[in-house]
């Protein structure tokens, strides 16, 4: 049986928390409506200024029979613009962002620890791990985007005193991403693979007969090589990270993914806001002349 | 014991402030009196309306700027901007492929401060979807999803995908060729899905290329329908911080 002193002891306690909490808060007015107000004023200020120094662009009126070149779509899609050139265009436009979406809404589901929760990057290790992530996030989609922009080739030939053009034909192969497709031998009856009459045969379920041919060294360079990047290398970034010991925990892991993708979905609307021209190729900055029509 | 709220003495400033808070017209309109004393401090967030998406006290850290930047409120604050600013802006525009051109010329050259207005909702809009990412990589980096907030995190990526839709909506509206092709370029991304990206495409442009549908759908979608859809998550986003017990704090 409790007796009463215990009971008044534990009541007590109770109260004592209550009480150092009630010490740690401080009233909304006028503490936080203050700062509120001030972030606002300031805010304001700093639109204001913004919007009499700098006019919103406006071209001419919009013409469908001339295509400026280079056409881009807003600047916060430009990452997806980007992802476009090197995929293809469903993977680009509208898989990706799907299942990017559905895997930020998915983190607290996966990560329901508690631990690191209510302060700026408490958790042991929660900076080294921003920092690898981000690194090999912008240092990997550099290096992608550069391959797939043959720049490799254009060091070779500024390094060896070589043209362009005197890449040698066998590594042909190597010049892009798309190289794989057009460079290499593949045997003719890959290139159309009719699915409905030897893979997916629906005729045989009485199902209408698909009539699809599927083209796999496009599919390979289209398809199969960005998915395994943007899958496998954050696989294998994580597992790095776990096997050194730096990613341990579920939130680890999600700091090193999560900072991975900022970076990489920074840097590519950066790259397709800065450093795309003409054509969309590569420039830098300061050589983009505006669209042409 | 009770702390007296009305002073004894009746000076010159006493008299005056019962002349200007104590009255039927205060009153009628605020309820409390003015929030000098913590009584009324807590009563006037409690009972007013706008104040009351707040609690009436909020632990010492989270008052600290740098533990949100203020960033979710900056967002809200530029929803509420671009409102306002929006509103002025629908006076002088006309959602037809003839007049809209015209219109925005005309709104810069011959309004009364009609290129100011365009260039704060312009700035503005890219200013919100740079808030909106920055707030939730503030939430991302304190740990603030962890439950029980899981559900609110949800709400936040919908307010995200809302975003960046109200303001690529409104891209096209000046109907210049860097609007057109803008969204004739990211309506294009649309259309590449696997078998639902061409009808999809279709539904949102309300034909094959961008033309007088595409501009009275994005129009209704800007100035209506996704402005609503916002202002409603928000409201559940901001009740649930609330519910969820108030901003995250360690355990
Ligand atoms: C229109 C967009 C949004 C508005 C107006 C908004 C507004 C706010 C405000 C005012 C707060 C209070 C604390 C603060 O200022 O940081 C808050 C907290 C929060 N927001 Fe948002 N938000 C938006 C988008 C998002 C997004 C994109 C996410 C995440 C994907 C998100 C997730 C959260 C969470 C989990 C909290 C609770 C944080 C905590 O407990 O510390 N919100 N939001």
């Amino acid at each position: 049986m409790v007796s009463a002193t215990q009971e008044q002891a534990a009541s007590q306690a109770v109260r004592g928390r209550a009480k150092r909490q009630r010490d740690e808060e401080l009233l909304v007015w006028p503490d936080l409506v203050f700062i509120e107000f001030i972030a606002a004023v300031l805010f304001t200020i700093t639109i204001f200024s913004l919007s009499v120094a700098i006019n919103a662009p406006l071209l001419d009126r919009a013409n469908p029979t001339v295509t400026p070149n280079p056409a881009k779509a807003p600047w916060y899609f430009l990452n997806l613009q980007e992802l476009l050139l090197h995929m293809h265009p469903a993977l680009a436009g509208v898989i990706v962002p799907t299942v990017a979406l559905i895997a930020l809404g998915a983190i607290p589901y996966f990560d329901r620890s508690n631990e690191g929760q209510g302060e700026w990057l408490s958790t042991p290790r929660a900076w080294p791990l921003t920092i690898l992530g981000a690194t090999v996030g912008i240092v990997g989609t550099t290096l992608l985007i550069l391959w797939d922009g043959s720049k490799h080739v254009v060091l070779w030939a500024k390094l060896t005193g070589h043209d362009v053009s005197d890449w040698p034909t066998k590594l042909n192969w190597l010049r892009s991403s798309r190289s794989l497709q057009t460079e290499v031998n593949w045997p003719d009856s890959w290139r159309h693979v009719p699915l409905g009459s030897k893979v997916l045969r629906t005729d045989l379920l009485g199902l209408p007969k698909i009539n699809l041919n599927v083209d796999i060294p496009a599919m390979v360079v289209e398809q199969i090589i960005p998915v395994s990047m943007m899958v496998g290398l954050p696989i294998l970034l994580s597992l790095f990270a776990w096997k050194i010991g730096l990613a341990r925990t579920r939130r680890d892991h999600m700091i090193l993914q999560f900072s991975g993708f900022i970076a990489v979905y920074v840097l590519m609307t950066i790259v397709g806001t800065a450093f795309r021209g003409q054509g969309m190729e590569l420039f830098y900055p300061w050589q983009i002349k505006p669209p042409v029509s | 014991m009770a702390t007296r709220e009305r002073p004894q003495s009746r000076s010159l400033g006493d008299r005056a402030y019962d002349i200007l808070f104590h009255n039927a017209l205060w009153r009628s309109i605020f309820r409390s009196g003015y929030p000098n004393t913590p009584r009324n401090q807590m009563l006037v967030v409690a009972t007013n309306v706008f104040l009351h998406l707040h609690p009436t006290r909020i632990h010492r850290t989270h008052v600290k700027i740098t533990h949100t930047y203020c960033l979710g409120g900056l967002s809200f604050f530029l929803f509420l901007g671009l409102t306002i600013s929006g509103v002025l802006l629908m006076f002088y525009y006309v959602p037809s492929v003839e007049r809209a051109y015209e219109d925005i010329l005309r709104l810069e050259t011959d309004v009364r401060f009609g290129i100011l207005m365009r260039n704060m909702h312009r700035w503005m809009a890219h200013g919100m979807v740079i808030m909106v990412l920055m707030h939730m990589m503030r939430v991302f980096y304190t740990g603030a999803y962890k439950p029980p907030r899981e559900f609110n995190w949800v709400v936040g990526v919908v307010l995200l995908v809302l975003t960046l839709l109200l303001s690529f909506t409104g891209y096209l509206l000046p109907w210049d060729q860097l609007a057109f092709w803008a969204i004739t370029v990211g309506t294009n991304m649309v259309g590449s899905a696997p078998i639902l990206g061409e009808p999809n495409r279709f539904a949102l442009i309300g034909g094959y290329e961008v033309g007088p549908s595409a501009l009275i759908r994005f129009y209704t979608l800007h100035v209506i329908a996704l402005p609503l859809l916002a202002a409603t998550f928000m409201a559940v986003h901001f009740w649930r911080i609330r519910r969820d017990g108030g901003l995250a704090r360690p355990l």
